[in-house]
C-alpha cells in the first residue's frame, strides 16, 4: 500500500511537472490581441503603449511597482542592507548612479534619467520588455529605457504573451555590458540551449523557460541573489500560490530533499545536506561558447589612438583592452570556485569605508557562511575580481559618471576626477577630490546550466588530495583529508596484527613439528 | 473630409494587418533552433566552423536562398540549401541529432521560412545582429 501510494506521488509529480513544462509551449491564449482596437492604431512612445495595456489589465502597473524589476531596491531583512541595482556598487560597470540615461536600457520602465524619475507612473512601466513574443521589440542604449525609434510598437503590442528565456535574457545574458559578462552562468547561448548545456532549458527537450522556475505572484519574481536561499528546509513546492510561501526557484522544488531516487545512488543524498546540487551539477561555467568575464582593471583605461579615439584590443572576439574600460580577462568552460554559503550576502556600500581583507581584495560583496551555523552548504560561485576607483582619503568606493558625452563623461572625457566627483555629486555622497585605484572582488552564485548526470562532478574530483573543495574547511573528506598521528597509529596497528599474526603462524607451525618431535 | 480619414484608417489597419503577416510568414524562434541545433552542429562538426548569420546581410541571405546552393556548388539535388532543411535529411540525421529527430514532421517550406526568418531577424544589417549562433 506505501508502495503504491509513492508511485501515486511521483506519477503526480511528473504529472504536474509536465503540465507546467508543457503548457507555455502547447496552450493557446484565450485572447487574440491583434483584434484589440486599443491596440490597432500606430503608437508613438512605449508610455501610450502601456496606456492601452492597463485599460484591460488595470492591477499590473501597480503589482510592478511593487517589485524590485521596478525600485531596483531591496531591503534585505537578515541584515537590513537597503540594496538593489540602484543602491550597491559592483566591480562591472560599477554602478548605474548619475548613469541611469544609459543603464535603465534594462529597467522595466520608461524615462528614468536622472534623481527625478516618477515612480508612481503607470505609464512609465514597460510591459512589451517582459511580454514581447516577437523578438522585434529594442530599447535604446542611451535613451532611458525607451523603445528604439526603428520599433513597430503596434506589432509588438498585437503580439504580447508569456516571458520567455529571451524577454528574460535580453538583459539577464547581457548583465554587465555584453553578453555573459557579469554571471558565468548565464548568456545567450541559454536561448537555445541543447541538453548538454542545460539539461531544463534543453530547447528540443523539458524547454524550461526562466519562469517555470522563478515562479511569480502578481509580477513578482521568486529567486532573488539578494537574499538567496542556500539551505532549503521544505520539501516538494512546485507551486506558490501565496507570497509568504518559500520561493520555488531553487533544485528541491520539483526535485525534493532526497533527489537521488536509485539505490545505488541514495548515498548521495547524505551529501545534500551539506553541498548544494548546484555543486555537483553545474560542474563548469560559460559551457555554450560564450566567455565569461573574469578580470576587469579600470586602472589602466584611458589609452587614446592616433587619432584621440579610445584603443581597443579583440582577441579571439574578446575585448581585452578598451580605452575606455581598461584590461579585461576572460574565461570559457572553467570550475567555479566553492565557497560555504548561508544565504547572507553582505555588500559594501557607497557610504561605509572599505576594508581590505587578507587576501588583498575588499570584497564588494561577501557570501556568509560557516561549516558549523547549521543553515551553509558549499556552494559554487563566479568569484570576479577587478580594480575599480575610490577616494583614498575618505577611504570609500566611488561612483564614476561613466556615460554620456557631457564634460564630466569618462568614456568621453577620461578625466577621472571630473567623472567621479560628477557621480558623487549625482548621489548626494562627499567626496575628497582625489582618485586611486583598488583591488576588489564580487562572488556570484551559479545556479544554471545544469548539465545531464552523467557529467555531474566525479567523486574523485573532491575526494583527493588537490580537488574541487581543497580549500573548503570544516569538514572531513575522505581521499582529502587524514590526520598524520591517526594515520601512524592506524598503520602501527595494521604493523603490529601482521607481526601478530606471523609471530602467531610460527608458533603454530613450530608447536606443530614440536608435538610430533616428542 | 470624413471619406478621407475613413480611407486613412483603413489603410493603416491594412498596412499593420500587412505587416504582421510579413512578419508572421515564419516563425524565426523555431528557425534559430534549427540552425543552432542542426545547420550549426554540422557546420562545427563538418565544415570547420559555425556560420553565424550575422556574416550576412539580409539581402545576401536572400539572395543565397534564392541561389539555393549549398557546400560544394555542384548544383546537385543533395546540395541544394532547400535540402539540408528536407524530410529526407532529417530523417537521415534523427538518431544522431535530437533537433532533426523532434522537428521530423514540420513540412519543408514551413521549416525553410522559419530558418530564413531566424537570418533575416539576426543578419549583419538587422537590429540585432546574432553574436554566437
Amino acid at each position: 500500500m506505501k508502495k503504491l501510494s509513492k508511485v501515486v506521488f511521483h506519477v503526480g509529480r511528473v504529472f504536474i511537472l509536465f503540465t507546467l513544462v508543457t503548457g507555455h509551449a502547447s496552450a493557446t491564449s484565450t485572447a487574440d490581441h491583434t483584434k484589440f482596437k486599443e491596440l490597432q492604431v500606430l503608437f508613438e512612445s512605449g508610455p501610450e503603449v502601456t496606456s492601452a495595456c492597463i485599460k484591460c489589465h488595470t492591477e499590473a502597473a501597480q503589482q510592478i511597482h511593487k517589485t524590485k524589476h521596478w525600485t531596483w531596491e531591496f531591503l534585505n531583512p537578515d541584515n537590513k542592507q537597503r540594496v538593489g541595482k540602484k543602491n550597491i556598487v559592483n566591480n562591472f560597470c560599477i554602478t548605474p548612479k548619475s548613469n541611469f540615461e544609459h543603464c535603465t536600457a534594462c529597467h522595466i520602465g520608461y524615462g528614468w534619467r536622472d534623481n527625478n524619475f516618477d515612480f508612481t507612473s503607470e505609464e512609465n512601466v514597460d510591459c512589451l520588455v517582459c511580454h514581447d513574443t516577437t523578438g522585434a521589440y529594442l530599447k535604446s542604449g542611451d535613451n532611458a529605457g525607451h523603445p528604439k525609434e526603428s520599433v513597430d510598437l503596434s506589432y509588438v503590442a498585437q503580439n504580447v504573451g508569456k516571458t520567455s528565456r529571451d524577454t528574460c535574457g535580453v538583459c539577464h545574458f547581457f548583465g554587465g555590458g555584453g553578453n555573459g559578462v557579469k554571471h558565468g552562468d548565464m548568456d545567450d547561448s541559454l536561448a537555445v540551449p541543447d541538453r548538454e548545456l542545460d539539461v531544463h532549458m534543453d530547447a528540443v527537450g523539458a524547454d524550461f523557460t526562466c519562469s517555470t522556475c522563478h515562479m511569480s505572484i502578481d509580477h513578482d519574481v521568486a529567486g532573488s541573489r539578494y537574499a538567496p536561499e542556500a539551505k532549503h528546509t521544505d520539501d516538494y513546492h512546485v507551486h506558490r500560490r501565496a507570497s509568504d510561501e518559500e520561493n520555488n526557484a531553487h533544485c528541491r522544488a520539483c526535485h525534493g530533499n532526497k533527489p537521488h531516487k536509485k539505490e545505488d545512488k541514495s548515498r548521495l543524498n547524505h551529501h545534500a545536506l551539506k553541498i548544494a546540487c548546484q555543486t555537483c551539477h553545474i560542474s563548469r561555467m560559460a559551457r555554450g561558447g560564450v566567455a565569461t568575464r573574469m578580470t576587469w582593471d579600470w586602472s589602466t583605461a584611458g589609452k587614446l589612438d592616433e587619432s584621440g579615439k579610445p584603443e581597443q584590443i579583440m582577441i579571439d572576439g574578446n575585448l581585452v583592452y578598451d580605452g575606455r574600460r581598461g584590461n579585461i580577462t576572460y574565461g570559457e568552460d572553467i570550475e567555479p570556485e566553492y565557497i560555504w554559503f548561508n544565504g547572507t550576502v553582505r555588500y559594501q556600500l557607497l557610504n561605509e569605508k572599505v576594508v581590505l581583507n587578507e587576501d588583498g581584495y575588499v570584497h564588494v560583496n561577501d557570501f556568509e557562511g560557516s561549516p558549523d551555523d547549521g543553515k551553509s552548504r558549499i556552494w559554487p560561485v563566479k568569484v570576479f575580481r577587478g580594480v575599480q576607483p575610490y577616494d583614498p582619503e575618505m577611504n570609500r568606493l566611488v561612483v564614476p559618471h561613466t556615460t554620456g558625452s557631457d564634460e564630466a563623461s569618462y568614456w568621453k572625457h577620461f578625466d577621472w576626477v571630473k567623472a567621479v566627483q560628477a557621480g558623487m555629486d549625482s548621489a548626494g555622497l562627499p567626496f575628497s577630490g582625489t582618485v586611486d585605484f583598488i583591488k576588489t572582488q564580487m562572488s556570484w552564485p551559479i545556479n544554471h546550466m545544469v548539465a545531464p548526470a552523467k557529467d555531474a562532478v566525479a567523486c574523485d574530483e573532491c575526494h583527493s588530495k588537490n580537488g574541487r573543495l581543497k580549500d573548503i574547511d570544516g569538514i572531513y573528506i575522505p581521499g582529502r583529508d587524514a590526520s598524520e598521528k591517526l594515520n601512524f597509529y592506524g598503520w602501527l596497528i595494521a604493523l603490529l596484527t601482521l607481526v601478530g599474526v606471523v609471530l602467531h603462524g610460527f608458533g603454530r607451525i613450530f608447536s606443530h613439528f614440536w608435538r610430533r618431535r616428542t | 473630409m470624413k471619406h478621407n480619414i475613413s480611407f486613412f484608417t483603413v489603410f493603416i489597419i491594412a498596412l499593420l494587418g500587412f505587416s504582421s503577416l510579413a512578419e508572421a510568414k515564419g516563425n524565426w524562434k523555431k528557425g534559430r533552433i534549427y540552425y543552432r541545433m542542426v545547420c550549426t552542429e554540422c557546420h562545427i562538426e563538418q565544415a570547420g566552423g559555425a556560420i553565424s548569420p550575422a556574416e550576412k546581410t539580409k539581402a545576401e541571405w536572400r539572395d543565397y536562398f534564392e541561389r539555393n546552393l549549398h557546400g560544394p556548388q555542384d548544383a546537385s539535388a543533395k546540395y541544394a540549401a532547400s535540402y539540408f532543411v528536407s524530410r529526407e535529411y532529417r530523417e537521415s540525421i534523427k538518431d544522431t541529432n535530437r533537433a532533426a529527430k523532434k522537428m521530423l514532421k514540420i513540412p519543408e517550406d514551413k521549416l525553410l521560412e522559419d530558418v530564413k526568418a531566424f537570418v533575416d531577424h539576426t543578419a549583419k544589417d538587422s537590429d540585432q545582429p546574432s553574436r554566437c549562433e
